[in-house]
């Protein structure tokens, strides 16, 4: 502060910090408890609903029908598909479940052989597991199909 | 160009302080006091404001904070969207039904989906579940949304890098 006498020795100015790490401590900690630490993401499925189950004069469109077993099997059904006869393929379990590596490869495949395929159903077994089902879909979603959805039990 | 008040001979530092410090000087007696306050505020306060910098840019990501218990595992995907707006939860916990944290029985879910769907036509659900469950767990869901007239269903997952 200056003096009366206006001397330069008597000027100090030394910033208070301590009150700026206080504040600043206080935001941290404000910051961490409102944080979100789990991001979390969607899988996006469009159903049918009540009227489009019912048989229709539209025609569907082609599509992939992909059948997860309880123990890791699947199977594969195409269907709607112009010129071409119905596909069936299966896929076997492998000791650690479904076979990851042989599903991306037949679903690229698919899609090399018929880009027009973008719609595909998964249908699950009443024991399937909600992880598989999930990564099914993931799947379908990596090789480009658009409309992917998830059939009731039957 | 002058930036100090105080006389060059009178300015002292606590930095200067600590590297004039050796041990077992007579200094060290003298300046305890100062040492006190020796600590290496600017760096510290450096430090918090790159901490603040990085938390406020954290949580300027732009997505929808959704509230997902601890005791579910939901599962990863590569190809997930991110939520982009709030909607109706519905999660399945132990075989129990919650609608936004509301304890639902199997055989009402129909009603109360068809309750959500009269007051938002383009109503969007998203279902939290447990990788673990057995997909018999999820069925009524399914097919009350499909009765109630819901088409977009969105199945929480992790993203996966």
């Amino acid at each position: 502060m200056m003096s009366a006498g206006g001397q330069d020795k008597d000027l100090n100015f030394e910033l208070n910090i301590l009150p700026i790490l206080d504040i600043l401590s206080v935001l941290i900690c404000f910051l961490l408890l409102t944080a979100v630490w789990i991001q979390i993401g969607t899988l996006d499925t469009k159903q049918a609903i009540g009227d489009n189950s019912t048989v229709s004069q539209a025609k569907n469109p082609p599509s992939l029908w992909v059948t997860l077993e309880a123990d890791g099997s699947l199977q594969l059904s195409l269907r709607d598909i112009p010129q071409a006869k119905k596909l069936e393929d299966r896929i076997a379990r492998t000791s650690e479940g479904v076979n990851w590596k042989v599903l991306e490869a037949k679903l690229q495949a698919l899609k090399t052989q018929w880009p027009e395929l973008k719609t595909s159903v998964v249908r699950p077994g009443a024991q399937s597991n909600y992880g598989d089902v999930i990564r099914v879909m993931d799947k379908l979603k990596q090789s480009s199909f658009e409309g992917v959805g998830i059939s009731p039990l039957g | 160009m002058r930036t100090s008040f105080v006389l060059p001979a009178q300015r002292r530092s606590p930095l200067m302080d600590t590297q004039n410090l050796k041990p077992g000087s007579k200094k060290k007696s003298l300046f305890r006091r100062d040492l006190a306050l020796a600590l290496p505020l600017t760096s510290l306060i450096d430090a918090f404001s790159i901490i603040v910098i990085y938390l406020l840019i954290g949580t300027q990501s732009g997505g929808i904070e959704t509230q997902v218990p601890g005791q579910l595992n939901l599962p990863a995907a590569e190809h997930s969207a991110s939520v982009d707006k709030t909607m109706p939860i519905l999660k399945i916990q132990k075989g129990i039904y919650y609608i936004n944290d509301q304890k639902v029985s199997g055989n009402q879910l129909s009603a109360k989906l068809e309750e959500l769907k009269k007051d938002s036509k383009d109503v969007e659900l998203m279902i939290q579940a447990d990788t673990e469950m057995k997909y018999s767990e999820l069925d009524p869901i399914i097919k009350a949304g499909s009765l109630a007239g819901i088409e977009k269903l969105k199945f929480a997952v992790v993203p996966k890098q």
